[in-house]
């Protein structure tokens, strides 16, 4: 399946929440590092649920973590 | 590398060899003129032997890697595995399917029995090789359910 237009600020977040590692956010949502990696380099799409949890983590809005990337089609 | 990627390398790898070796040597050595007693033995002991070998690699390894890394291998698969896990086996079902009405269809009106068997063997062969090749390339290239 091609790769969905979803951009997401994890890395950043994470970086602002005082350097979180990638396995202490995975630890918190109940997901693997290498998920959580996946993730953030748009290898892997996560469900609504983890998407809230991520959220959740960082106390943001889900559209601040993550962003969907219009692609306007030109006439 | 995730800890499931690894075994799936492992377990694709092992089958590739075991299998490659029994359907050489079955090919090479394998005497179908013989009377269906010791041909079954035959063919029997060399099918046992290679699963057996590969059985107790894929023990030993799997035990070293999970003891090298305990915590991944405790783990519960998450989401992401599941989703990769569950794309593979559904992909991997149509294969097998495939395999098997060649076997349990077509097969059964020119071919003897023990090519029958054979082939039964390489269809699950090739379907469980389609399930740890996708797998694998679900972890590598991403995964977008």
């Amino acid at each position: 399946m091609a790769k969905p237009p979803i951009s997401n600020d994890i890395r950043t977040l994470r970086f602002l929440a005082g350097e979180m590692t990638q396995a202490e956010l995975g630890e918190r949502i109940g997901v693997t590092r290498q998920t959580i990696a996946a993730i953030e380099a748009g290898k892997y799409s996560p469900t609504l649920e983890a998407a809230f949890r991520i959220a959740r983590v960082f106390g943001k809005p889900l559209e601040e973590v993550f962003r969907w990337e219009d692609q306007q089609i030109q006439p | 590398m995730a800890f499931r990627e690894k075994i799936a390398w492992l377990t694709l790898g092992s089958m590739v060899v075991a299998y490659t070796i029994y359907f050489s040597l079955l090919a090479a050595y394998f005497d179908p003129g013989l009377p269906a007693g010791p041909r079954t033995v035959q063919m029997l002991a060399l099918f046992g032997g290679v699963t057996i070998v590969q059985v107790v690699l894929i023990i030993i390894v799997s035990a070293v890697m999970g003891y090298r890394a305990q915590r991944e291998a405790q783990a519960r698969p998450d989401e992401r595995d599941r989703a990769i896990a569950r794309r593979a086996g559904s992909i991997a079902y149509y294969v097998l399917m495939a395999g098997m009405v060649l076997v349990g269809v077509v097969m059964p009106f020119s071919e003897p029995g023990w090519r029958i068997t054979n082939a039964a063997l390489a269809a699950l062969v090739i379907a469980e090789a389609t399930r740890y090749g996708l797998i694998i390339l679900s972890y590598r290239r991403g995964w977008h359910g």
